[in-house]
């Protein structure tokens, strides 16, 4: 049964295998809607629930969220129409992260962002050492609800403030979640430059996540 | 050689691992993000295409080979000058945390209060040959400028070698113009190295604009540099110890064949911060079994380029000076020093993975430093230490605590721990004061008997505007 597959296949983080599967789901005109819902995301599921009973190791759970990506961009396109036509539920939200200016830290953010696609949501990265402006372009283009700040050095934390009055001088900061994170950020870090959270775990900026947009 | 040497790898994994660098360095190539180091390097034939660098195996060989064995780092005072390589260890405090935990576990943004405190102690703690680098971040100070003030502390108030800025061109040559009037200009730290700073490759297989710029101007003026990668295994580098020095080496190398294309005869330390990744969280753990075989395995690389060597540290993941702190901090450091590391830098304070420092782990650190010296000097036979005379002259049953000899050797065999206890339970039991609560008690006497080392008047004052001057610039 091709559900079941795909859900193994994510599971085992076999990119090649899923995209292999989505072709066929594809050409065989199965219903994408049903092939993403009741495969793929079962399969994240079923990883999330390994990883939090300590069943599973990091690498599983980044290989899998690559391998449901993978999925999701050959789907793409059929699901979107189905969305369009109202057959499929709308994800759980759409994520920007990144790490800011002058920062080349990227393993923390790699594993929020492995860690929000494998909690159902429609994570963007746009990589390391990225300005405000390239945070917000991004927020904009896809819509996002959340735009997420990694910063590593004590002396690029300011770049989350400057994310943060970006937003402002644009008359834009109400329209998103900005939540910051990594190593010598803090509550307090937070709560003075006026983001909307911290975590200092890749499970708790998940929580903070479905908080935030519960 | 010293008596004591650990070693975990045999001459042929040496071997092996040094041909996959090798090939790393020729095949994949180091991705160079400084646009003077790519002409460097090209102009000295390496095949360059973008910015990335695929090194000729033969010409890193030789290049590495024009480093100095050993070499001395000249302080303000003679006394502490220190000497970098062979048998010797130097041991430096930790480096660059954003956060202090203070005694009971309460964890805050360091500031510049702290950085003058740890600065103090490094100068008075007997164990630490250098007064270090930037101790503690700042984080009170404009961010832009702090490295300035964290130079002229160093230069003004300890008298023991410091670490310079690896903020770029700019940092190494603000380091350069603050060091060469104290010792006699610019010509003569050429001859003489006075700073040693460090230099960080981006793993896997990168040097970043940042660094290799500070690079290249310390190579210019000849100064000191510990050129070091931090491979954490399992994600920027491979899971397997062996990958993951391959991958450390070849940057190292490349580091180091930067220097030597700068400026042949550059002063040079092998360095490592490698680690591994926690598989569970993601989070770097810094002190365990795999780190120490990293760190062992390290300093025999650098022994067979014939190149000092840095490694280890009183690392630990621990959040407060308890059991794990203890035991993790004495694994970190007995592996390189019994394996012949030369520069320990993070020798004492580290707390949760390189983010804090704690005033009284950095008194712990500095006893088990102690205490892994003495191991490291081993056991001196000859006619004397073998004392045959005075064993026959108590002969059996008598006892030596009154005798000349026992008098007259102890002192230098027996080291005199400052923070162990050796009560009786009756002693002890007084105050029943953990490591923690003691070793608070040494940090606080120790700053208290700080004395200000002085510098000339006229001197500060040149420093000082220099610094205004360059703090007007920057902020401008
Ligand atoms: C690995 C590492 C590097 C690697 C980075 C490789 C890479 N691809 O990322 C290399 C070697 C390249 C590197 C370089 C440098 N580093 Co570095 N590095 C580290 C180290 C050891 C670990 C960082 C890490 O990856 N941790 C593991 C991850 C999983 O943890 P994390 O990033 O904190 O992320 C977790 C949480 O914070 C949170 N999180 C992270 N992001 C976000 C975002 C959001 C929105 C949320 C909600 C949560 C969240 O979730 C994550 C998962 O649990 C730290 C020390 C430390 N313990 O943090 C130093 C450290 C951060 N580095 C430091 C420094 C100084 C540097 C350098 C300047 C070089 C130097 N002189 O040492 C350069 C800077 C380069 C640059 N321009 O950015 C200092 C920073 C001090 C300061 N000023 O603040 C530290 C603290 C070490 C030290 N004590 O000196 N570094």
């Amino acid at each position: 049964m091709i559900l079941e597959e795909l859900k193994e296949a994510v599971i085992e983080g076999d990119r090649e295998l899923v995209e292999e599967l989505c072709q066929k789901v594809l050409d065989e005109k199965i219903n994408p809607v049903e092939a993403v819902e009741n495969g793929l995301i079962k399969g994240i599921e079923e990883i999330g629930r390994l990883w939090t009973d300590g069943e599973m190791f990091l690498p599983d759970v980044m290989m899998g969220a690559d391998a449901l990506k993978a999925g999701l961009d050959i789907l793409g396109p059929e699901l979107s129409k189905a969305k369009a036509a109202g057959d499929a539920k709308e994800g759980k939200g759409k994520i920007v992260i990144g790490t800011v200016k002058g920062d080349i830290h990227d393993i923390g953010k790699n594993i929020v962002a492995a860690m929000m696609t494998a909690a159902g949501y429609d994570v963007y990265d746009i990589g390391f050492d990225q300005d405000a402006a390239a945070f917000t372009n991004k927020a904009e283009e896809v819509g996002a609800q959340i735009i997420a700040a990694s910063a590593l050095l004590t002396t690029t934390m300011g770049e989350q403030k400057e994310l943060v009055d970006y937003l402002k001088e644009r008359g834009l900061r109400d329209k998103y979640k900005v939540i910051i994170g990594g190593g010598p950020t803090t509550q307090g870090w937070a709560d003075e430059i006026g983001a909307d959270g911290w975590a200092e775990t890749a499970n708790d900026a998940v929580s903070l996540c479905n908080k935030l947009l519960a | 050689m010293s008596k004591v040497t650990l070693k975990v790898l045999t001459d042929e994994d040496i071997r092996q691992i040094h041909n996959t660098s090798l090939q790393l360095l020729q095949e994949v190539g180091i991705e160079v993000e400084y646009e003077p180091a790519v002409e460097v390097l090209k102009e000295a034939g390496m095949r360059v295409e973008g910015r990335r660098v695929f090194f000729d195996p033969a010409y890193v060989e030789k290049k590495v080979a024009e480093a100095p064995h050993d070499f001395t780092l000249y302080a303000r005072d003679p006394k502490h000058n220190v000497h970098i390589g062979g048998d010797d260890v130097a041991y430096v405090p930790g480096y660059g945390a954003p956060f202090v935990i203070d005694a009971g576990g309460n964890r805050r943004p360091s500031t510049w209060e702290d950085y003058m405190n740890l600065l103090k102690l490094a100068h008075m703690c007997e164990e630490m040959d250098l007064s270090g680098g930037m101790l503690v971040e700042p984080n009170d100070l404009d961010d832009r400028t702090r490295y300035l003030d964290a130079l002229y502390a160093h230069i003004r108030y300890s008298t023991k070698c410091l670490m310079g800025s690896s903020y770029g061109a700019d940092g190494a040559r603000d380091t350069v113009e603050l060091l060469a009037p104290v010792f006699g200009g610019k010509d003569a730290i050429k001859e003489k190295p006075v700073v040693i700073t460090l230099i960080n490759t981006i793993s896997p297989l990168k040097l970043d604009a940042r660094q290799t710029g500070a690079l290249m101007e310390y190579a210019k003026w000849k100064q000191a540099m510990v050129i070091a990668s931090l491979v954490m295994a399992g994600s920027t580098g491979p899971a397997t110890l062996a990958g993951a020095l391959a991958v450390q080496n070849a940057e190292v190398l490349a580091g180091i064949t930067l220097a030597q294309t700068v400026n042949p005869g550059t002063p040079v330390v092998y360095g490592s911060a490698s680690s591994i990744t926690d598989m569970r969280t993601g989070s770097v753990s810094i002190a365990n079994a795999e780190a120490a075989l990293l760190t062992a395995s390290t300093a025999q690389l650098a022994r067979f380029y014939g190149i000092p060597c840095r490694a280890g540290g009183g690392l630990t993941d621990s959040k407060t000076v308890d059991g794990q702190a203890g035991y993790e901090s004495a694994l970190m450091l007995m592996s390189p020093v019994t394996a012949g590391v030369n520069f320990i830098l993070h020798t004492a304070g580290i707390l949760q993975y390189w983010l804090c420092m704690s005033y009284e782990k950095f008194i712990m650190d500095a006893e088990i430093a102690g205490v892994i010296r003495r191991f490291k000097r081993s056991i001196d036979v000859n006619e004397n230490t073998l004392a045959l005379d005075v064993i026959k002259k108590v002969g059996p049953g008598g006892h030596f605590l009154t005798q000349i000899h026992t008098k007259r050797n102890h002192k230098t065999e027996m080291r005199k721990p400052v923070l162990s206890d050796r009560q009786s339970y009756e002693g002890w039991s007084k105050e029943k004061l953990t490591t923690e609560q003691q070793a608070a008690r040494v940090w606080k006497k120790m700053l208290a008997e700080y004395e200000d080392p002085g510098l000339d008047e006229a001197l500060q004052k040149h420093l000082q505007e220099y610094i205004e001057a360059r703090k007007r610039e920057i902020t401008k």
